[in-house]
């Protein structure tokens, strides 16, 4: 890791009920340059932290405003239970990072460190997905466009992809829309190469 | 409180860091006479000594709290014997005196934190280093947490600043090999030199750059500095009277501070170990943290960690390192900051001193100062 973590200015929530160790953890996230809430009731939607606690021994369904293992912000369980139910609730909500009870002050820092790079990760990765999702959704334009420039130029399959690829290329646009543009009849059908 | 104050030291006086070991301990010593004298005996010191073996040090703090009833231990040099010990000091809700400056990213409550982290060392060093000799240095450093999270840091900071690391190389403990790097840095050029090594490797390394700068003028300590953070008196006569002439180091004591505190201390360590002595950090800080921590227990009633802390960091107290306040929140001292070039005496000409700097071990920026108060003191 080149840069150092930094959280001076994060808003940081824990969802736990207040008690010594909930004490001592706010001291330690302040020391971050946090500034945190305590809560033990539903975190709202439209007003997420940059960073969550939850407790995993008592959390329940609808603690955290979402579902789906793609937490919208980085979440940390603070866990002392070895259930295997309370373990697959953290990783349900979408935890990235597990602070043991109880607390060892030392745990923090890397918890929140590696929450972070986590919810970084899985958030690039959905991002991609979708964005193959939406290849993969179009193809069968392609497919259509490609038929299409085979029948009208009289060339084979990977000449026509060729021709669609370098027309896309040219105009600086995805093949996909490329193809949705020759299908459509937006575009003139391309020479052949 | 009539009771006996137990205070366990745990400092290894062999093994590579073994000079830094018996200064602490020559240091602990003297502040135990000291309060001996002044609180007619209830002082009763536990040492026991390591021999820089790692798992002898979690024995001697197992031995130190759990069967000779000690709550506070002044000890250990390196982070991997804090680290160590801290879940043992932990669990028994005691307090350990670490006295060593250190990488940063800790801020346990069962610490009190007197050595210093990277913005009192290395953020100031290099503040100074950049402006006069350029932001390219060579990074060397022993092969464990210290050298690679320092090195690490400096990296980010000479990003920061648009330069260029030249080069990053580790050597083992005690490995004394060191013509690979030095050919390397002859070839490379750098601004200045990084040194986070320790012990034996440091002293070969330094005895190697002197050779160079005798060949080559560029790598004399006035063109190309090699700058330690952790570098101290007790081990110049090791590296060799002359040897490290001209190099830089920052600490938060030198030998050579003119204050009317470190010249009274001064006199009472000659008294006790001859006039000779040099006093490094090291042991002013051992010496520091066993009087701060004595003299808590004595004002709080009680050796509990908790009520011990609420003493140090309610006024500062009076030290042969200026006044020292521990912050309630980090558990570290502030510290003055001083940046030392090594002479022909094994001591230290101070070049640029700053006073005390709150410790900020996560590097938030929270106490990054807008402009350093630098001071020219000789």
């Amino acid at each position: 890791m080149r840069e150092t973590p930094n959280f001076a200015g994060w808003q940081a929530t824990i969802l736990h009920r207040e008690d010594s160790m909930t004490d001592r953890l706010v001291r330690q996230l302040r020391l971050f340059g946090c500034s945190v809430t305590r809560q033990w009731h539903p975190l709202a939607a439209e007003a997420l932290p940059d960073i969550i606690l939850v407790d995993a021994d008592q959390g329940w369904d609808g603690l955290l405003p979402w579902t789906g293992a793609v937490a919208p912000r980085p979440l940390v369980a603070l866990l002392g239970s070895e259930a295997p139910g309370r373990i697959a609730w953290a990783m349900q909500q979408g935890a990235g990072a597990i602070i043991a009870k109880p607390l060892s002050i030392s745990a923090v820092y890397p918890a929140l460190v590696m929450a972070l790079a986590i919810h970084r990760e899985r958030s690039a990765v959905a991002e991609k997905i979708e964005h193959l999702e939406e290849r993969v959704r179009l193809r069968p334009l392609v497919h259509a466009a490609v038929q299409q420039i085979m029948a009208a130029r009289r060339v084979d399959e990977h000449h026509a992809y060729t021709t669609l690829r370098n027309c896309a290329m040219k105009r600086r646009m995805p093949v996909e829309q490329m193809a949705a543009s020759i299908v459509g009849g937006a575009e003139p059908m391309p020479e052949a190469l | 409180m009539r009771d006996a104050i137990k205070i366990g030291i745990l400092y290894s006086t062999t093994g590579p860091y073994g000079s830094m070991g018996r200064d602490a301990w020559d240091g602990a010593v003297l502040a135990i006479e000291e309060l001996q004298h002044a609180y007619a005996g209830r002082i009763a010191p536990e040492f026991i000594d390591p021999n820089a073996n790692i798992p002898d040090y979690l024995d001697g703090a197992r031995r130190l709290l759990r069967d000779r009833g000690c709550r506070h231990i002044v000890g250990t040099i390196t982070s991997l014997a804090r680290k160590e010990v801290l879940p043992l000091v932990e669990k028994h809700d005691g307090l350990l005196w670490y006295m060593c400056p250190y990488e940063g990213f800790e801020a346990n409550e069962n610490v009190v934190y007197i050595g210093g982290c990277p913005n009192q060392h290395l953020l100031p060093v290099f503040d100074y280093l950049l402006p006069r000799y350029g932001n390219r240095p060579y990074l060397v450093g022993a092969n464990y947490v210290w050298g690679w999270e320092m090195n690490r840091l400096a990296r980010e900071l000479i990003g920061a600043a648009g330069g260029e690391v030249l080069g990053e190389r580790y050597l083992p403990f005690e490995e004394t090999a060191v013509e690979r790097i030095v050919a390397d840095i002859e070839q490379r050029r750098p601004s200045f030199i990084l040194n986070n090594l320790v012990g034996p490797s440091s002293y070969a390394f330094l005895a190697a750059i002197k050779a160079l700068g005798a060949r080559d003028p560029a790598f004399r300590p006035e063109n190309c500095p090699v700058v330690s953070c952790d570098l101290t008196e007790c081990e110049l006569s090791d590296i060799g009277t002359g040897v490290a002439t001209g190099q830089l180091c920052a600490a938060a004591y030198f030998d050579s501070l003119g204050t009317a505190e470190n010249l009274d201390f001064k006199q009472r360590v000659a008294a006790r170990f001859g006039a000779s002595r040099r006093i490094s950090s090291v042991f002013a800080c051992a010496y520091t943290s066993l009087k701060l921590c004595a003299d808590a227990i004595i004002a709080a009633g009680t050796d509990e960690p908790l009520a011990v802390r609420r003493i140090l960091s309610a006024a500062p107290a009076r030290t042969v390192l200026g006044p020292i306040l521990i912050d309630p929140e980090t558990h570290h001292a502030a510290l003055p900051f001083h940046l030392g070039r090594i002479n022909d005496d094994n001591g230290f000409e101070i070049l640029t001193s700053q006073t005390a700097i709150a410790a900020d071990p996560y590097l938030t920026g929270r106490h990054r100062r807008t402009s350093p108060q630098l001071r020219v003191v000789s």
